[in-house]
């Protein structure tokens, strides 16, 4: 059972470093999202009391030597990875080391460059085996072929919610993917095939940048809040397996599918909220197979349903719920650490109603997914309340 | 002679002995779960019980599959048909596969029944040429 955080937790600042794929150096990116999440909450680094560094490709304990560049405070530092949930594990960490009383004030950072990593489905110099081939590409993929099958969902749904996040991005100035004009379906049918039913433009931007956040106590929220509204952690859920049937222990880049739907059940129980008080979410895109059944897992709808949704246009801005509002892994892009941060970085924009042009009207609570390899799965909830 | 065929894993398979026609993928089997496994476990994850080892049936059915336009896997080249095929095919013990696919689209159905097989990777440092396994359409 999910129990309610020890102690309440804000988010009192955020930065971000646009995500791109120009191969600039991790440490500058990450010290760009650092200092502008410190500037965001009005303190400087001394006020903080334990950092979390979430990298995947930067070597050992990069997160460590990366802190060095805000001061050496002597705080304790710890460096983060577990795959695509990386930023979401450290924001994680941040938000429980202060509910549990450790520090009042924590910061989370996520930098990479996928670019420049190697790891799933890149076999490198290793001898050949079969468990080798599993590229996110294909194993995403054959959800999509498995989803045809059993429900008769299209390549164009798929496809609709690719162009859909695309076209988010477009007012995401932070967005590695920004399209110079309305992305349609047909142009995401289009691109190049790369795993059947996937083409490139529904696979997510590989790329680099930054972000980061940093939670406080309520005390502290309230202290530097000069009448800004105050954005609540009201639930830090994070599960890893349990045993499914048809089980993949081998190759598998994310486990079960149930594994969504556990944490975010429990998610929702800890926050005392439900999938009908969401009014934006943001969820591991990578493929937009992952999008449309996240759908039904996260509760939106019931199970089948997603792609009604996706008719009626139920997700995008404008829409009932909008999901992946800044692009998503898709088009904002995935650098790999600093993507679930990313994904808090917008939902506090949206609760604050900051977001500029993709603001979603009357936002108050927003739910962040991230599933990563492994595997894991991380759910938060973020609700508005008044300063 | 012919080349000493070497599986490049043989904690996962192992090639086909005396009259059999396929190789076998190593498992587990937990008889207080009655679960099997593959890869083989220390123990049962579900009742943290003692495993036994098995060898899994040849043959199963596709679950799911894809192909990959990539044009290698690993060391290997797939130039003439532009990539491959991946899927996961479901033995009758319950456990689920990822494999490469040997075909094409067309043979590949949801619910169709697929068989093991293996394929050469290359040769180690002996000559022997390494094998990994695949699935092929049984007709």
């Amino acid at each position: 059972m999910a129990t309610k955080l020890a102690r309440d937790v804000y988010v009192i600042g955020v930065g971000m470093h646009r995500f791109n794929n120009e191969r600039l150096a991790s440490a500058a990116m990450a010290d760009v999202a650092g200092m502008q999440a410190l500037d965001d909450a009005g303190i400087g680094f001394p006020e903080v009391g334990a950092l979390y560094n979430g990298s995947l490709g930067g070597g050992l304990t990069s997160g460590v030597g990366i802190a060095k560049e805000f001061g050496l405070t002597g705080i304790p530092v710890t460096h983060v990875e577990n795959a695509s949930a990386t930023g979401s594990c450290a924001f994680g960490e941040a938000v429980h080391a202060v509910a549990g009383g450790r520090v009042d004030v924590a910061m989370a950072l996520g930098f990479d460059d996928m670019n420049r990593m190697g790891g799933l489905g890149r076999s490198g110099g290793r001898r050949m085996g079969a468990e080798d081939v599993m590229l996110p590409a294909a194993f995403f993929a054959m959800w999509a072929t498995r989803r045809m099958h059993d429900v008769g969902t299209t390549a164009e749904t798929f496809a609709a919610i690719a162009a859909k996040n695309w076209n988010h991005a477009r007012a995401n100035p932070l967005a590695q993917r920004r399209a110079d004009h309305e992305v349609t379906i047909d142009e995401v049918l289009g691109s190049t095939m790369i795993s059947y039913p996937h083409t490139s433009m529904m696979a997510c931007a590989a790329g680099g940048g930054a972000a980061a956040a940093i939670v406080a106590t309520r005390e502290v929220a309230e202290r530097l809040s000069s009448g800004r509204p105050l954005v609540r952690v009201t639930a830090s859920q994070q599960r890893s397996e349990t045993y499914t049937d048809g089980h993949v222990f081998l190759g598998a880049v994310i486990g079960p599918a149930q594994m969504t739907r556990d944490t975010a059940g429990e998610a929702y129980e800890q926050a005392s909220v439900g999938p009908d008080d969401l009014d934006l979410v943001q969820v591991h895109d990578a493929f937009p197979v992952e999008e449309l059944v996240y759908y039904e897992l996260l509760g939106i709808c019931g199970d089948g349903e997603g792609d009604r949704l996706v008719a009626e246009g139920a997700t995008r801005l404008g829409g009932r719920i909008p999901f992946s509002t800044d692009g998503g892994l898709t088009a904002r892009g995935h650098p790999g650490g600093p993507t679930g941060l990313a994904q808090i970085h917008e939902t506090t924009l949206q609760l604050r109603h900051e977001a500029g042009a993709r603001q979603v009207q009357r936002a108050r609570t927003g739910l962040c997914h991230m599933a990563g390899a492994g595997s894991v799965c991380v759910v938060h909830i973020l609700q508005r309340t008044e300063g | 002679m012919a080349a000493i065929q070497v599986p490049t894993d043989p904690r996962l398979f192992r090639l086909a002995e005396g009259d059999e026609t396929r190789p076998r993928l190593l498992g587990s089997h937990a008889p207080e779960s009655d679960l099997y496994f593959w890869p083989r476990r220390l123990r049962c994850p579900v009742t943290r019980t003692p495993v036994t080892d098995v060898d899994l049936s040849p043959e199963g059915v596709l679950y799911a599959w894809t192909f990959l336009y990539v044009p290698r896997m690993g060391s290997i080249s797939f130039g003439d048909t532009g990539g491959y095929g991946v899927g996961q095919i479901d033995l009758p013990e319950g456990v689920r596969v990822q494999a490469p696919l040997l075909g094409t689209t067309d043979d590949w159905q949801i619910g169709s029944p697929m068989g093991l097989t293996t394929f050469p990777v290359g040769r180690d440092d002996d000559g022997n040429d390494l094998v990994t396994f695949r699935f092929e359409a049984v007709r």
